[in-house]
């Protein structure tokens, strides 16, 4: 039998309710191998032994007395630190919100909770959400479990971590433009960035609102459904929610048309290139049709994201002047204003520079020039996609254009830090889901490959997925650690 | 002759509101410990997201339809953004009138009593930012700001005019005019503090626009734009030039001062905010309104005429005190004697409220109900008594709130239309107004006095037509040899 | 060209004091990000677009109910009297 922290969540719940093990042994279990790996991997910014234990007891008890116990029983979840959590610290990776104890429950929180799931704490990530590796923490960087020296990728860099490094059984981040794609791909594990409006984002610490949603991180397919259709769901603290229906794995599908956007592939290195034409020759074999398109509006993406994710983080990150809640600063004889600027001069280097550039495109005069024209490009895009999946059922890429790479490596340039999300962003202007599936190796670094559907067609999404993690064999924990 | 122009942009709370404009915290939060009417939505916690009230879009729609604005099919909501300690998230949520879809409404008419027209460019939802007390005295507390929240995100309407005011008075029917249609609404109680605020722009001879702001009630709007006419007047005179510029009003000292020119310095870098989406109100929306929208002054006005056949005169009255309006078909609900209780309510009635009108809740107060002037109505037609006696009745019942009927018993004033009674008044007047009666022989119009001192003989209580029959047969009656 | 008056103007209004390094290396790293988002100017304005992935219809709304929590929403800088502390204003 596997050990119990490299169990999968439906084994987990599976083990649980056949009596296998107690939640109590389980997530001890977790909590060793957290001991053992953390020292290294740094996946963890607030780690909550003591509720994490309390929850499992209480879950025991349930079991004894025959009471419902939910559908994620004795889960452990590790949660991206840009998620509220009632009682336990939300830091952003921010020094700005180092004290701030969030007073209710993001609704994907909730939904958790009400299900049984163990919240084991909260995870590293990029400044508020702005970054691609991790290196924009406030506290420390994490790094990837499969070559310590190399980068997780991130935002959600802790949540790819701990996943892959079995700390967790399942993690949350968000992606606001390739955040929780981009640490699958680089940790080796699965990620799905959902419909815009499928997840509810109430709780979810905005950085550009009408780009990100939260989605899980899992070892496998069939977990990362469990969650999702968890957290799924029309949520009356988020106007921008919706509806949709439950997802079935395994589900009785059809043969899908894929289609391999080719400038993705142009764009990428040859190793990850090959590796993604491999997993295309996967598809076929299992009977799926495979093309090439090609997308016009391609060339606009990245410029346009980086126009509108700013702009909303500088209105975002207003609020952020410590009088209500932050981080220790006195007041002291400071008029307003400079109070303002000498607590937000607290911001690490990125958020400074996407809160300046935000406020600089919606600047009265540059607004037409940048704002708006990002927006057309937006639906443009959307419209260019969904008269593509008119045609076919997917497509596909490589999640990121390159390997992993090392901590440092682009940090002093951000335009180059910015082309790495190249690929992901796609999905975010269009609103669309998009998954990161393990597809291979290259040195030992992973690689992952984007899967895209058209709106709320998340079902295509995981059939595909499935039936390529089937015929795919990915070792699933790192040797190095 | 100097030309003026003044526009005018008035705040005005929906004060009808049961919750605020984006969370279901109180929407009346007068009274209340300070920042105990909160949530995590109204103080701006990280991850909350607006959630629109339905009634609010109601009742900002009617105010558009009242005020002849085009209401548009599908609204949008914006992001102004600025920083201010009073403001939770450091941007308010308004509308904007850019870009194809406007506020609720825009393009309207509104006409003064003398038919002229005031365009109103637009009128929008927003939020009511926190408030701020200035704390005096005290060494510890003398330098800092004291903050509450509880009106953070109340709704507000704000409602801007063209610049068609050519002085004073025309703003002040405009204002009156304006909180009636609100009152009739049900939209604003425009009596409780800080329900109402204006900002005024003056310009004078095709000068510079000065804008006046933080004009906390509609009284004082008249006496801040006059202050601003004397005073561009003494600089136009001394030609020197008007300066383009924002005062505030301070309505202690009754003047305006210029506001510090660092504060005029605003890019509200406005954008679509990204949590609302856009709203569809829908082709029937407005006409279903205005099926079930209260009855505006105007409509009431000629309803008054042409179903109780009241005067212009006295429909005015009633139409300008809605709540005395309201009392008024109350009353006839249970006595339908129209012009005998406008007569009431218009003359005697409103003398003795007179200096109690300005507190909102008047008529609640009162010991007079409905009922009480219903049957001091029957009473006065029933010929039980005449209507000096109920003059009398009303004083006893505003201080007693007995019934018109048991005043009438305990006090013996029933009227009297027994001749012999009546006769011997006349009989005792005659004798002691000796040379009154010689003049009203050869004078007619003498007999009014005759028949007043009657009336005073009888505590009021005499039938004036039998008194009035009596005095005239006995002037023209042969004199006693 | 971003200048440094240009970057202090944007610091001012998003009211964040840069240190030292950055007022140094920011006016470079923000030039070649506009630098790379002018590419947008290529696209055509088209008011024809539509440019909003979402809809609500009126009926969707939150209903106008009052429901509040106990839960004490501030925590930090409170007075006696329930105020909050803020900076001067003047
Ligand atoms: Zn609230």
């Amino acid at each position: 039998m596997t050990k119990l922290d490299d169990l999968l969540a439906y084994e987990v719940v599976e083990g649980l309710t056949e009596g296998h093990f107690t939640a109590e042994e389980y997530v001890i279990s977790i909590l060793k191998r957290i001991e053992e790996v953390e020292p290294k991997v740094h996946s963890f910014i607030t780690l909550d032994t003591e509720g994490a234990l309390s929850s499992a007891k209480i879950i025991d008890k349930k079991i004894r007395e025959k009471e419902d116990i939910g559908q994620l029983a004795g889960v452990t979840v590790g949660i991206k630190d840009n998620i509220s959590t009632q009682g336990i610290r939300t830091t952003c990776a921010s020094k700005i919100l180092e004290n701030y104890v969030p007073t209710y429950d993001a609704a994907v929180i909730r939904n958790l909770k009400e299900n049984g799931a163990i919240l084991l704490g909260k995870l590293n990530l990029d400044e508020f959400g702005m970054g691609s590796t991790t290196e924009y923490s406030r506290y420390h960087p994490t790094h990837n479990p499969w070559n310590l020296d190399y980068v997780p990728g991130g935002s959600s860099g802790g949540s790819g971590a701990a996943v892959a490094a079995g700390e967790c059984t399942v993690a949350l981040g968000s992606d606001t433009g390739g955040s929780i794609r981009c640490p699958s791909s680089f940790c080796s594990v699965v990620g799905l960035k959902p419909t815009y409006g499928r997840v509810s984002r109430s709780g979810l610490i905005s950085y550009a609102n009408s780009l990100e949603q939260i989605g899980p991180i899992c070892r496998s397919v069939k977990d990362l459904v469990m969650i999702l259709n968890i957290i799924s769901g029309k949520d009356a603290m988020d106007n921008t929610s919706m509806p949709s229906s439950p997802i079935t794995v395994p589900n009785k599908s059809n043969k899908l048309n894929v289609a391999v956007i080719k400038e993705l592939i142009t764009g990428s290195d040859q190793e990850v290139a090959k590796s993604v034409f491999s997993a295309t020759e996967k598809f076929q074999e299992i009977g799926f049709s495979c093309e090439e398109v090609s997308i016009k509006n391609l060339h606009y993406a990245l410029p346009s994201y980086y126009t509108l994710a700013s702009a909303e983080a500088s209105s975002n990150l207003a609020r952020y002047d410590n009088i209500r809640y932050g981080f220790d600063y006195p007041i002291g004889e400071y008029k307003w204003d400079t109070y303002f600027s000498n607590v937000r001069e607290n911001f690490g280097e990125e958020v400074k520079r996407r809160i300046l550039i935000g406020s600089y495109v919606l600047s009265s005069g540059y607004y037409g020039k940048y704002y708006l024209k990002a927006r057309r490009l937006r639906s443009l895009l959307r419209l260019e996609l969904l008269t593509l999946f008119k045609k076919y059922d997917l497509l596909i890429g490589p999640t990121m254009p390159i390997l992993p790479f090392k901590f440092g490596e682009k940090i002093d340039d951000p335009i180059k830090m910015y082309l790495v999300d190249v690929n992901t962003v796609i999905a975010n202007l269009a609103g669309i889901p998009a998954i990161s599936l393990p597809i291979g190796f290259s040195n030992g670094l992973p690689i992952g490959l984007q899967i895209m559907a058209a709106p709320f067609e998340e079902q295509k999404l995981i059939d595909a997925s499935y039936e390529l993690e089937k015929v795919i064999h990915i070792q699933r924990r790192p040797n190095s650690i | 002759m100097s030309m003026v122009m003044i526009g005018l942009e008035i705040h005005a709370q929906i004060t009808a509101l049961n919750s605020k404009l984006f969370c279901s915290c109180r929407g009346n939060y007068r009274d209340l410990r300070p920042n105990s009417n909160i949530c995590e939505i109204c103080c701006g916690l990280p991850g909350s997201l607006p959630i629109i009230n339905q009634k609010a879009i109601e009742y900002s729609t009617m105010t558009s339809i009242a005020l002849g604005c085009k209401v548009p099919d599908k609204i949008m909501f914006y992001r102004k953004n600025y920083f201010y300690p009073d403001l939770p998230k450091n941007f308010q949520i308004t509308q904007y009138n850019v870009y194809g879809i406007s506020s609720i409404g825009i393009e309207g008419k509104y006409e003064l009593d003398d038919a002229k027209q005031i365009r109103i460019s637009r009128i929008q939802l927003e939020e009511d930012p926190g408030r701020i007390v200035y704390s005096e005295g005290g060494m510890n507390v003398r330098n800092t700001a004291l903050i509450d929240y509880n009106r953070a995100g109340v709704a507000l309407i704000e409602i801007v005019t063209e610049p068609d005011f050519t002085g004073p008075k025309e703003v002040r029917q405009f204002l009156n005019k304006l909180s009636l249609t609100l009152e009739h609404l049900g939209v604003c109680d425009t009596l409780l503090e800080g329900s109402v605020r204006c900002d005024v722009n003056v310009s004078m001879n095709g000068g510079n626009k000065v804008e006046i702001k933080n004009i906390n009630s509609f009284k004082e709007v008249e006496k801040a734009i006059n202050y601003e006419i004397t005073r561009q007047s003494s600089v136009y005179n001394r030609n020197l030039n008007i300066e383009l510029e924002t005062r505030h009003w301070d309505d202690k000292k009754k003047i305006t001062f210029k506001a510090r020119s660092k504060e005029e310095e605003h890019d509200y870098r406005y954008f679509p905010e990204p949590d609302i989406p856009v709203i569809v109100l829908g082709s029937d929306f407005v006409s279903n309104l205005k099926q079930r929208m209260p009855e505006l002054p105007n409509q009431r006005f000629e309803r008054f005429i042409l179903k109780y056949k009241l005067s212009e005169h006295t429909s005015n009255i009633l139409i300008n005190d809605k709540k005395l309006a309201d009392f008024f078909e109350s009353t006839l609900k249970l006595h339908f004697s129209p012009t005998e209780i406008a007569n009431i309510l218009v003359t005697d009635f409103k003398s003795l409220i007179e200096d109690d009108t300005e507190s909102t809740d008047y008529l609640k107060n009162l010991k007079v109900k409905p009922e009480h002037i219903a049957e001091l109505a029957k009473l006065i037609e029933g010929n039980k008594i005449s209507r000096i006696t109920a003059k009398d009745i009303l004083v006893k019942i505003f201080e007693s709130g007995k019934l018109p009927s048991e005043v009438v018993n305990s006090s013996n004033s029933y009227k009297i239309a027994d001749e012999k009674t009546i006769m011997d008044a006349v009989q005792s007047v005659f004798d002691t107004e000796k040379s009154a009666v010689e003049d009203a022989k050869k004078n007619r119009e003498a007999i009014n006095f005759l028949l007043g001192k009657v009336m005073k003989f009888t505590n009021g209580r005499a039938d004036p037509k039998i008194a009035m029959r009596l005095i005239n047969s006995k002037l023209s009656a042969p004199e006693k040899q | 060209m971003i200048s440094k008056e240009d970057l202090e103007h944007l610091a001012q209004i998003s009211r964040i004091n840069l240190t030292e390094n950055e007022l140094e290396k920011f006016p470079k790293q923000l030039d070649k990000t506009i630098e790379y988002i002018d590419i947008l100017e290529e696209l055509a304005s088209d008011d024809s677009v539509n440019l909003d992935l979402q809809e609500l219809t009126f009926e969707e709304l939150r209903m106008d109910e009052i429901s509040m929590s106990d839960d004490k929403q501030l925590n930090k800088n409170i007075t006696e009297d329930g105020f909050l502390r803020g900076p001067k204003m003047k």
